[in-house]
């Protein structure tokens, strides 16, 4: 692998452990399995890059960007808590809702970012090179954004979130609204997800009506992986998982790519995820399995 | 402090399945006074703690907390005055958090969830302190998983956690029918110590008739959704086990002895 695709993947990486983070909101915090990212991770690349094209100023663009993905996880929210919608059903109608949406948005398949002004013009004059400046910004922003959910986590709102999708009848006995966690949750997933759909356009140039599938497998992914390495209770430490998971799951993908005696082309990548998803759900099974029937066989001979 | 007016709760109105869980409970409880809840299964005890606690709504009737009409106040709405711990004792508490955040959860309990740390070291000497009390041990475990404390320690949490925050009425749904009797005669202990420290209003379901009697200033028997005795004063203190088990007969209709002082099946 070249120091360039190596960066490249880094880059990538780090900007989907944002989506790792926003994927372990939902499914792990709140008990709510959200497919909503695939829709507002475009939805935040197609918000930013259209509002840039038409000369806005690349830091309001993103910041419409992670509202328009609020706003889209609040929509999941809504058709789940108002109308009793499954949450996997709502979230997979507003993800197709938004396909057609960020068309709209964009107003054609694609849109081309790469003479125009983005959030990392403001650094170029410091001189370092693309390609460092890009994956340097990513990191400082991914790793600012992990310490301020891994508090948010520990403040008396994120723990009340966190209780809620542990067990909503305690949470609600001591006080907690608990569709307003919900709500607030969904919000915070998908803002997250947009940031990264709209960072992801800014740095590599384009953002596309498709660019969003598969993003909520990657996400898993990433969670899975930094779940299986780090069996800690500190949220400091399942945040930044997260992101290392992202980080691995990336390497893992490229260097699967890569190695030719493998023969794995890019259209391939799906697969490799669902093996390595796969793997990673299988692993810790055989494992609880075996442990299992080890305990018992010592126990028949006690 | 507690006025049921009338009080009638019906699940799947209209169905085939129709329960009248409450048929008109009308209930006085001033400040201070420590019921016992006793019945049958199915009579309809844990439906009217849910409902004064709000996790039911009423049907009809209605509900007051002193002057405080909460009949359409939310669950989570009322527990600025209410603290409860379930029968269950993994309903009271999160398996998947440590110990210190559980007890930080209930002490946030009845405020608003800021964005300040839930956590901070003097909260931590506050739980420690109060951990002590169980004899457990626990005050060591504070960062220990929910999850992994037995049954009993779990409860006699939860029964802490209801305790942290000043509250004015406690909900005691067969709290200690889990726990091994060393432990259940512990938490009750502590149960009674911390009514007393915080001159609760306390609704407590038992089936142990010895429990109904032994604790608390009035003990109520239900039936069917509705309340058929209520004893209390002096009429009460002269009450034996074996006249609650009498009253349980006349209420099932039959003559029937029991001799338990459980009490069994039967509606
Ligand atoms: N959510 C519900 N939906 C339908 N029926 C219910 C529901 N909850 C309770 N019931 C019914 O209402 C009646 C009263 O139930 P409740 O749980 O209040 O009884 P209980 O007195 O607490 O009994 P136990 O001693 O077994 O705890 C029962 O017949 C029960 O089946
Ligand atoms: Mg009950």
């Amino acid at each position: 692998m070249s120091l360039f695709s190596f960066l490249g993947t880094l880059e990538i990486g780090l900007i989907f452990g944002l989506v790792a983070i926003g994927v372990y909101l939902t499914f792990r915090v709140l008990d709510f399995p959200d497919l909503t990212v695939d829709g507002s991770f475009t939805m935040g690349a197609a918000i930013a890059a259209a509002m840039i094209v038409s000369g806005i100023n690349p830091y309001i663009a993103t910041v419409c960007a992670v509202i328009g993905g609020a706003a889209a996880g609040m929509v999941t929210a809504w058709l789940n808590l108002r109308f009793n919608i499954l949450h996997l059903l709502a979230s997979i109608l507003t993800m197709t809702a938004l396909y057609t949406i960020n068309l709209r948005i964009m107003g054609k398949p694609n849109v081309a970012l790469i003479m125009e002004p983005t959030v990392l013009s403001p650094f170029e004059a410091l001189g370092l090179s693309n390609m460092y400046l890009k994956l340097i910004f990513v990191a400082v922003v991914v790793v600012m954004i992990g310490l301020a959910i891994a508090y948010f986590l520990n403040t008396q709102y994120g723990m009340g979130m966190r209780a809620t999708g542990a067990n909503p009848r305690m949470a609600q006995a001591n006080g907690i609204v608990i569709k307003q966690k919900i709500y607030a949750g969904l919000a915070l997933s998908n803002g997250l997800v947009a940031l990264a759909g709209a960072l992801f356009a800014q740095t590599n140039g384009f953002a596309d009506s498709t660019m969003g599938i598969g993003t909520i497998v990657v996400g898993l992914a990433a969670v899975i992986v930094g779940e299986s390495l780090f069996g800690s209770r500190s949220m400091l430490v399942i945040i930044f998982s997260c992101i290392i998971g992202s980080l691995l799951y990336r390497l893992a993908v490229s260097v699967a790519l890569n190695a030719d005696f493998l023969g794995f082309t890019t259209s391939d990548l799906n697969l490799i995820t669902a093996l390595l998803v796969g793997l990673a759900l299988i692993v810790p099974h055989i494992r609880r399995e075996q442990k299992a029937r080890k305990a018992a066989a010592l126990g028949g001979e006690a | 402090m507690i006025s049921c007016k009338d009080i009638k709760v019906t699940f799947n109105a209209g169905l085939a399945t129709e329960k009248r869980a409450l048929r008109g409970v009308d209930l006085e409880i001033p400040q201070g006074e420590f019921v016992t809840v006793i019945g049958s299964n199915g009579a309809g005890k844990s439906t009217l703690l849910n409902t004064i606690a709000g996790d039911i709504s009423a049907s009809s009737g209605r509900l007051l907390f002193d002057a405080w009409d909460v009949t359409k106040v939310s669950a989570a709405g009322r527990t600025a005055d209410v603290a409860r711990v379930f029968q269950d004792p993994l309903a009271g508490t999160c398996g998947n958090m440590t110990v210190e955040e559980n007890m930080a959860l209930a002490y946030g309990r009845g405020k608003r969830g800021g964005l300040l740390p839930a956590l901070n070291d003097d909260l931590r000497v506050l739980f420690r302190e109060q951990l002590k009390r169980l004899n457990l041990g626990l005050e060591n475990r504070l960062d220990a998983e929910m999850g992994l404390l037995s049954g009993g320690q779990r409860q006699s949490v939860s029964l802490l956690m209801s305790a942290l925050q000043p509250s004015k009425i406690l909900l005691l749904d067969e709290h200690t029918a889990a726990l091994d009797p060393k432990t259940a005669a512990l938490v009750m202990d502590i149960t009674d110590q911390i009514v007393e420290e915080k001159k609760l209003t306390v609704m407590m379901v038992t089936h142990s008739m010895r429990q109904a009697l032994d604790h608390g200033t009035r003990t109520i028997m239900m039936h069917e959704g509705k309340v058929m005795f209520d004893l209390k004063g002096s009429e009460r203190s002269n009450y034996e086990v074996k006249d609650l088990l009498n009253l349980f007969a006349k209420a099932r209709g039959d003559g029937e002895e029991l001799d338990d002082d459980k009490l069994l099946l039967g509606a």
